[in-house]
């Protein structure tokens, strides 16, 4: 926003102060409001096509090119459906939950530089606020499972949220770690440490892991598979948002695929550098090269998620909690052992040996701890 | 790491080889088993059986050479009683052995194939299109004489065995007839002279 | 005390006025989301950023979702309205009791002359993060064994399971009786009464 409000100031010298900041809030807010949701139309076309292809079939192909209007249909269908609520439900909460499950997704997209100086709000805590807001979306979980009045989406309402609460712990602490080598929680600052040959996180050992445990953190946030226990098909009826349907589904899917899309981008951030890559830089040449080196990354993330998505099975709830307190979580903790090596150890090599060492061993040591968990079998009382 | 995580990466493997394949492999047009209706349908077998159809011999003529004779037997032993038959008259109000309204309800008919069963004729058989969705539930369901008259050469496309074997059986019966028709011919004594 | 304050002002007195008036317990719990909402706007106002985040962080992330819990287990599932009986019907005695507390309050505020002006300077988390590593090491490392404290106990609550008085045996234990055996007196066996017992 500040980037834009300059820009106008240098444009119209005359007009004044707060006539400027209102218009560059609004050229901030409506980019992130038609971009983001442009993004998640676009992811759900991605899936479906890609996910058809990968189960050797076509995917959507009738509505526009290669389907690419399908979004649009879908929304339209969605938009038109009637929207049930229960009899007995609570109306107030039932109607609040969707709202609250979408709002948090686009407060933390407010923090993400999607180029280079264009960051809707440039605040020293950043990468913190962006979380706290996160934690929020808890609460919509929450709220439309009890609101429902329906004992199985209680159930399933519990369940996510127990998921969500374990995962945001291993997910703040690799957080932590990068925030520890910038030295600030703005999240400009972090993308600007990040320049030069290689010099995005991800390719440091503590960045590898922490990149790692925070994309299986924002997996889980976000309730996609692997861990979509919450709200996958075959899952008690259909998890917290049974009672929805019409707009209000709509809503929430909305708020979890943004969700899922706040993430990485925050881990984009974080960890792949941003908006850096060869071309980008001040000027209006370079911050349109950077914002396409931004998305590009984004994609390339959503690629990976929706291929993970179509791979592999889906993990059962004891087995998902299991993975987040005893395997990430000390894993984040070590990497954040292993970071403060790296840093401070004054010989650049050793202290790269010594970081990597230490997670490769306790990545080692931890499997081996976990891995009767994974594969035991399991007893059945009732039977010889 | 190499036991742990290795399966996770070979899947992961298997399906972007899978995923590309699916585009710039050899036999990718049978292995994308998607049917584009309504551009391609996908196969049904010979013995598949939807909705009833009457068997008319000529194409060119249908009404004249339709193979039914209003007897009503179908209309009696139809189990839902979806068939209304009226018999066609002719001016003296004697019966033409055909019928002037055939009508069968399709919201009421449960493809049973009785119908076929108990006609002595061959003259109703079960056909197998599947695409009879109208606009309306009730009057738009009604299918009429001329929606059921389809000539035997639809019959031997869309189940060449039966079909088959009901030719024969008609020729069968034809010669039988024409045998005995000769037969009464050649042992009647010759016609009397006209006094 | 610009538009900002007063707007956030009422925000936050709404959401706590709401939240002790309310019959449904979710609907408080929602005031009182609301509520912290208000206050981390507050503290967004007097620019300590760090402690806004972390009060929607803690509050609305942690203690509101721990009273819904609390909440959801105590309660049966389909939420009790609270009686008014429990509330009383002298709405008087607490209003003067917040009154005598708010005037207190006040006069204390005002009596204290020795507050530091605030400086209108963001406070940096940096200073922040500093001042809690020198000045403050040792009340951090107390509250960080209290806080180890109460998690061990959680886990140990959590984890610890009353014996089952008639568990089934396990794998390899009990002699596996013949279907439609009667079973013997109830206090020799550990299978309990039934026939299932040996199901093999």
């Amino acid at each position: 926003m500040e980037t834009v409000y300059k820009w106008l100031k240098n444009l119209a010298t005359g007009a004044p102060d707060w006539a400027l900041l209102g218009v560059a809030m609004l050229v901030a807010i409506g980019f992130l409001l038609a971009v983001f949701p442009g993004v998640f139309a676009f992811i759900t076309w991605a899936e479906r096509k890609g996910l058809g292809r990968i189960q050797n079939r076509m995917g959507p192909n009738r509505v526009g090119p290669v389907g690419l209007f399908q979004p649009i249909a879908d929304g339209l269908k969605i938009l038109t459906k009637e929207d049930i609520v229960p009899r007995r439900a609570d109306g107030f909460v039932h109607f609040l939950a969707p709202v609250v499950a979408v709002v948090p997704a686009l407060l933390a997209l407010v923090v993400v530089p999607v180029g280079a100086g264009l960051v809707a709000v440039n605040l020293n805590i950043g990468i913190l606020f962006a979380f706290a807001v996160s934690t929020a979306s808890v609460l919509a979980l929450f709220m439309a499972g009890w609101a429902s009045r329906n004992k199985f989406s209680l159930l399933g309402a519990m369940r996510a949220v127990a998921q969500v609460v374990s995962y945001e712990v291993p997910t703040v602490l690799s957080a932590v770690v990068v925030l520890m080598v910038v030295g600030s929680l703005s999240t400009l600052d972090i993308v600007e440490s990040q320049r030069g040959w290689f010099g995005w996180h991800v390719f440091k050992p503590w960045g590898a892991i922490g990149f790692f445990l925070f994309t299986c953190g924002a997996l889980a946030e976000a309730g996609r598979t692997p861990f979509d226990i919450p709200e996958a098909e075959s899952e008690i009826v259909a998890g917290y948002h049974t009672e929805y349907s019409g707009f209000k589904f709509a809503l929430f899917q909305m708020g979890e695929y943004l969700a899922s899309l706040a993430m990485m981008s925050i881990g984009v951030t974080m960890f792949l550098g941003g908006y850096l890559g060869p071309g980008s830089g001040p000027g209006v040449l370079g911050t349109l090269i950077s914002m396409g080196w931004f998305f590009a990354k984004l994609l390339a993330m959503i690629a990976v998620v929706i291929w993970i998505r179509g791979t592999w099975p889906r993990l059962r709830v004891d087995q998902l909690l299991a993975f987040a307190w005893r395997f990430l979580l000390p894993l984040s903790l070590i990497n954040i052992v292993a970071a403060g090596l790296w840093h401070f150890i004054p010989s650049k090599p050793v202290g790269w040996g010594v970081s990597a060492a230490l997670l490769a061993a306790s990545c080692w040591v931890l499997t081996r701890l976990n891995g009767r968990a994974y594969i035991e079998k399991r007893s059945y009382r009732l039977t010889s | 790491m190499s036991a742990f995580g290795k399966g996770l990466l070979d899947g992961l493997r298997v399906t972007a080889v899978n995923f590309f394949g699916s585009y710039f492999d050899k036999g990718r047009k049978e292995r994308l088993f998607t049917y584009q209706y309504p551009e391609e349908r996908a196969p049904i077998p010979e013995n598949s059986r939807t909705f009833p159809f009457l068997v008319a011999d000529d194409p060119n003529d249908p009404v004249g050479t339709i193979r039914c004779t209003a007897c009503k037997i179908c209309e009696v032993e139809c189990p839902p009683k979806c068939i209304y038959i009226v018999m066609d008259r002719d001016e003296k109000g004697k019966p033409r052995q055909r019928p002037k309204v055939f009508d069968i309800d399709l919201s009421v008919c449960m493809q049973c194939g009785i119908c076929v069963e108990v006609c002595p004729f061959e003259s109703i058989k079960m056909d197998n299109d599947y695409e009879k969705a109208r606009y309306g539930r009730f009057n738009e369901l009604v299918e009429h004489l001329p929606d059921l008259l389809k000539p035997n050469a639809y019959y031997h496309r869309i189940k060449p065995t039966e079909a088959a074997a009901v030719d024969a059986k008609l020729k069968a019966e034809a010669e039988k007839k024409a045998a005995k028709a000769a037969a009464a011919a050649a042992a009647k004594p010759p016609p009397k002279p006209a006094v | 005390m610009n538009a900002a304050f007063w707007i956030l002002a009422a925000i936050t007195v709404a959401g706590a006025v709401l939240a002790v008036s309310q019959r449904n317990l979710v609907h408080c719990l929602l005031a009182l989301v609301l509520f912290f909402l208000g206050i981390a706007g507050h503290y967004f106002l007097l620019r300590a950023e760090f402690l806004a985040a972390v009060q929607i962080l803690i509050y609305i992330g942690a203690v509101a979702v721990l009273i819904l819990f609390a909440i959801m287990l105590t309660r049966n599932v389909t939420g009790t309205e609270i009686p008014r009986e429990i509330l009383g019907g002298k709405w008087w005695t607490g209003a003067a009791t917040a009154a005598i507390i708010a005037g207190l309050l006040a006069w204390a505020i005002r009596a204290d002359r020795t507050t530091a002006t605030p400086s209108g300077a963001a406070v940096l988390v940096r200073e922040l993060g500093l001042t809690l590593m020198k000045d403050w090491a040792v009340p951090l490392e107390i509250l960080a064994v209290l806080l180890t404290a109460a998690l061990i106990g959680a886990v140990v609550i959590a984890l610890e399971e009353p014996p089952h008085p008639n568990p089934l045996p396990r794998r390899g234990e009990g002699t596996p009786r013949p279907l439609g055996e009667r079973p013997a007196a109830p206090s020799s066996a550990q299978t309990g009464e039934g026939k299932s017992g040996g199901a093999a």
